[in-house]
């Protein structure tokens, strides 16, 4: 225990006290110079003579000054010091190398790190339910109706519990006025499933599912504080949501939501035999908890069993068999499902940018290493211990690493809303991301960790190196075999990472580019769109049928608007309501193999507003009115898909939308429907007085003669107001901005890629540049005195060349090899655009085969028009 | 560039030392020549490691050192041997007896 205390108090004098620790030292050494002087001179040596043997006698002092200061068993602490203070010099002498050398690194760590704290976000991150893994949607290709959810949860047995959920989107009445807020409705067993607990009242119990149920309503953490004020007395109170009353019986903790935190309510469904809903179109996805004891085979067996029984109990057409392909999915996988691969992508490329930037920091490290031969020979000779060299270099990459960590940490906050935003997620989940304290950790991590990995070269090639003779071989010239075959792993490391990046990349930006050439099919320019509701609980049918129709004889005296029109869903935004078709003249269509087809109200005058191209006869007229012939309008893929090259006019089909036939009356161009790719589904046009008058909600529709549409957005909403104050108006957005959301994704995310393989062009440029004409320019002398001895200069030049090139070539076979098999995990991202492209990889490959050739032959026809005597004299 | 320490058996140089001052405190010129005077010159200490090995003892608490006047009103540093470093002492003799007796029988063999 003394002792221990001893050796830190010395320890602690060394560091605290160091320049008198020093003093003494010298004065130590001098002390022990002039008495062995002074024998000297007793032994009849002149003073000159006696000083100079006892300092020969003694040795280097300075060598041995440094080892009694190692003795102090301080050094790591002190040189550490001297060591950063020398990184600063090395990195401030070099600006131009380590302003890119910090930059790359910085892209690199500060892409990773943002890019970590999303994945962490989304992937990893606990959901607001406990033991969330236990929870799955239950899925078939379809929705389910509420008869089809009472059967299965009856059926199923690996559940502790099964509930089905939807949202709605109701009107809330409070003290400041009218808003539309969407809410989860979901049967009674919900809360069993999620398994939180509510911070205020309860959650839904059994039989609140049930005709007759009081109607009761638990609020979410948010919707409790925005719109009550956190009123702890709100269980119990009655609110107007939908135009009826509702008993608030609960309140959830904050962070809580399900599916996704833009739901502001829970409601319970109402599964009632009795209504048209319970049996109807399929609306609802079903959400599990699983048992804890279950296996995957188990719950195969009663995945198998349930739609067994499913379809003994049901009768299913065809074209949506629900018995087919049942699977059950993680609740995060349905909910984040969608953005993993990209983020995956974007972290894996953003990953091998940081590996690339080591790599060229390492080569550019590594030839300076080189370069500072004759100092360390010069530093080894004055008693620096190779460790101790070895070490500088390891302290001067951490000290870049640092600050580039610190530069990448600015980025990342800089970068990361724009990163967020273009993950193909919803809004509100994007407001649960942020960074943190984990994002500075992880940066400081990442920091040490490229600048470790920076070292490795350079420090090798220290260590192994024969420092005391260095200064021999730097006057041959020749750069030392084992030294060149670090450079050439290097370049080719580097080459193969670059044609990996580029590859990857330049495929996704030529999807981009065949995006972007994507016809929606009508004109997006001009359009305001406008979510109405004017709730069933609140109103008559009439009533409704009255405001649409005044809505729409106003709406065009609104200055700057010239046309409107209602529909029930948007194209390009909306997916929404299909049903089969039953094809009049083609029988053997008919029952359970009758197709699909969307079904799409509009108002008259719908495709002049959207700017649709009508192919083949006419379109929705006011004419088509309630007691007239239905009359129905087809896209593209329908007519073609049922009638082949005949005509579609005066074609009749059937449909649970509507009494009766429908008459083909016009073809129109495919509009997009959800996906901006791929063949939209068929979709048929009614007339909205035909087919929807009377409902609740529509969205209006708005083509403005010239400038913003959404300039005519406030005029349009008192307008609602004042024909029905009952009315509620939901979102509002213009078709712009719908298709760029659509688009906005997908372009993003290629930004970024696009970005990283530029960066990845140019980084391997510049290394692939800097290592072979540095290599190159090292073996001037020995190019001079070859010519010197008569060599052929022009042999001599093809021979550069050719050891210049060899690493990069071989770095573009095997980048290419590796992107062929990476880019097949791009699959999915691409667009009539092949994984295995050919202008894709080439051109990653040629622009580093120029620069390997630019890098060895600059240097090489410098060295062969310099006169042999030049060169050597250059030593 | 020699090592120092293969001038004398590795080890051997901090056990002279601490038998060197345990005799009367000294500085370091005189370890180095009481060490070389006392072998009849057989043993060269490397004048400049002595001092890291000095240093280095200071540290383990085995000597002490202290700054004395001596003649012509000059200072040199004293060392002189603490208690560790006298049961460090008897350690490191016995250790190098015994290693010195099995090494001599080896080569006492016929």
């Amino acid at each position: 225990m003394m002792r221990w205390l001893r050796d830190l108090g010395f320890r602690a004098r060394a560091i605290l006290f160091r320049s008198q620790m020093e003093a003494e030292l010298r004065e130590e050494l001098a002390d022990h110079l002039r008495r062995e002087a002074e024998r000297n001179e007793a032994a009849g040596m002149t003073p000159a003579e006696a000083r100079r043997a006892a300092a020969v006698r003694f040795g280097g002092e300075e060598r041995f000054r440094e080892q009694a200061r190692e003795s102090w068993g301080v050094t790591a602490f002190t040189d550490l010091a001297g060591d950063v203070r020398f990184a600063r010099r090395q990195l401030l002498k070099n600006p131009a190398f380590s302003v890119l050398a910090v930059l790359t690194l910085a892209l690199g760590i500060g892409g990773t790190v943002a890019l970590s704290s999303v994945v962490y976000g989304l992937l990893l991150r606990p959901l607001p339910v406990p033991d969330s893994d236990r929870v799955v949607t239950w899925w078939s290709d379809y929705n389910w109706r509420g008869s089809e959810f009472d059967h299965v949860r009856d059926v199923a047995q690996a559940y502790e519990s099964l509930a089905a959920f939807s949202n709605e989107g109701y009107t809330l009445r409070s003290e400041s006025g009218t808003s539309l807020v969407v809410g989860t409705v979901a049967s009674a067993e919900l809360f069993d499933v999620l398994d939180v607990p509510p911070l205020l009242g309860r959650t839904f119990q059994a039989g609140d599912d049930r005709p007759g149920a009081e109607p009761i309503v638990v609020l979410s953490h948010a919707l409790w504080s925005q719109e009550f004020g956190a009123d702890p007395e709100i269980v119990g109170r009655r609110i107007e949501l939908g135009g009826a009353s509702r008993t608030v019986v609960g309140v959830m903790p904050e962070g809580f939501y399900f599916p996704s935190p833009d739901l502001s309510l829970f409601v319970p469904l109402n599964l009632d035999p009795a209504t048209r809903s319970y049996a109807s179109n399929g609306w609802l996805v079903m959400v599990g908890r699983l048992r804890a004891d279950v296996t995957e085979a188990q719950i195969q067996t009663d995945l198998q069993r349930v739609t067994q029984a499913l379809g003994e109990r049901f009768e299913y057409p065809a074209a949506w068999d629900k018995t087919r392909n049942p699977y059950v999915v993680p609740i995060r996988e349905y909910l984040f499902g969608e953005v993993r691969p990209a983020l995956l992508v974007l972290l894996g490329a953003v990953g091998l940018l940081l590996l690339m930037a080591c790599v060229n920091v390492a080569a550019l490290l590594l030839t300076k290493t080189v370069d500072r031969t004759r100092e360390v020979a010069v530093r080894a000779a004055l008693g620096a211990g190779r460790a101790r060299l070895a070490r500088q270099v390891l302290t001067e990459s951490v000290v870049l690493g640092l600050v580039s960590g610190a530069v990448g940490v600015g980025l990342a906050i800089a970068m990361f809303d724009l990163l967020v935003a273009s993950l193909p997620l919803q809004e509100s989940f994007r407001e649960t991301l942020s960074l943190d304290w984990t994002t500075l950790v992880s940066a400081l991590a990442l920091a040490v960790f490229a600048g470790c990995l920076v070292a490795i070269a350079p420090m090798r090639s220290l260590l192994r190196g024969d420092l005391s003779g260095v200064s021999v071989s730097d006057r041959t010239g020749g750069g030392g075999l084992r030294e060149g075959r670090i450079q050439n792993v290097l370049v080719v490391a580097e080459v193969l990472l670059a044609v990996v990046l580029v590859t990857g990349a330049s495929l996704l930006i030529r999807t981009v580019g065949q995006l972007q050439a994507i016809d929606v099919g009508f004109e997006t320019d001009g359009l305001l769109t406008m979510g109405v509701l004017l709730p069933e609980e609140q109103s008559t049918e009439a009533e409704r049928a009255a405001f649409h129709d005044l809505l729409m004889e106003r709406a065009p005296s609104i200055p700057g608007i010239e046309r409107v029109t209602l529909v029930n869903r948007l194209p390009l935004r909306d997916g929404g309501w299909q049903g089969p078709v039953g094809i009049s003249d083609q029988p053997e269509l008919q029952g359970t193999d009758r197709p699909n087809a969307l079904y799409r109200p509009m108002a008259a005058g719908g495709f002049e507003t959207l700017g649709a191209e009508i192919i083949e006869g006419r379109t929705i007229q006011a004419t088509d009115g309630p007691d007239a012939p239905v009359v129905a309008v087809v896209n593209e893929t329908f007519a073609r898909s049922v009638w082949g090259d005949e005509s579609a006019l005066g074609r009749r089909f059937t449909s649970g939308f509507f009494e009766g036939e429908a008459e083909v009356v016009g073809v129109v161009r495919n509009m997009a429907v959800t996906d901006l790719v791929g063949e939209p589904p068929r979709a048929a046009y009614y007339s909205w007085d035909q087919t929807q008058r009377g409902q609740a909600g529509a969205i209006i529709v708005a083509r403005v003669a010239s400038g913003d549409p959404s300039a005519v957005a406030p005029a349009l909403r008192s307008l609602v107001g004042e024909i029905d104050s009952r009315a509620a108006v939901g979102r509002i957005e213009t078709m712009d901005d719908a298709l760029e959301g659509k688009m906005a994704e997908a372009l993003r995310l290629r930004f970024f890629l696009g970005l990283f393989s530029l960066l990845g062009i140019v980084l391997g440029s510049v290394g692939v540049y800097g290592v072979v004409s540095y290599s190159v320019q090292r073996r001037r002398t020995e190019f001079g005195i070859r010519m010197a001895l008569g060599a052929d200069p022009h042999r001599l030049l093809g021979k550069v060349l050719w050891r210049g090139l060899v690493p990069v070539v071989g770095g573009i076979v095997a980048g290419t090899v590796v992107a062929l098999f990476a880019s097949r995990l791009l699959a999915g991202f691409l667009f009539e655009v092949s994984p295995v492209d050919p202008v894709s990889m080439l051109s990653a490959g040629g622009v580093l085969l120029l620069v390997g050739a630019a890098a060895s032959l600059l240097p090489a026809l410098r060295a062969g028009s310099t006169r042999p005597a030049t060169a050597l004299r250059a030593e | 560039m020699p090592d120092p320490d293969t001038e004398m058996i590795r080890g051997t140089l901090d056990m002279l030392i601490l038998k060197v001052v345990s005799l009367e405190p000294m500085h370091g010129w005189g370890i180095c020549e009481r060490i070389q005077q006392i072998s009849a010159d057989t043993l060269q200490v490397n004048q400049g490691s002595l001092y890291a090995s000095l240093h280095r003892m200071t540290r383990e608490g085995w000597i002490d050192s202290e700054w004395q006047v001596t003649e012509n009103n000059r200072r040199a540093k004293y060392y002189r041997l603490t208690r560790a470093g006298e049961r460090r002492l008897g350690l490191e003799h016995e250790h190098w007896t015994r290693l010195s007796g099995a090494v001599d029988t080896i080569m006492g063999l016929t």
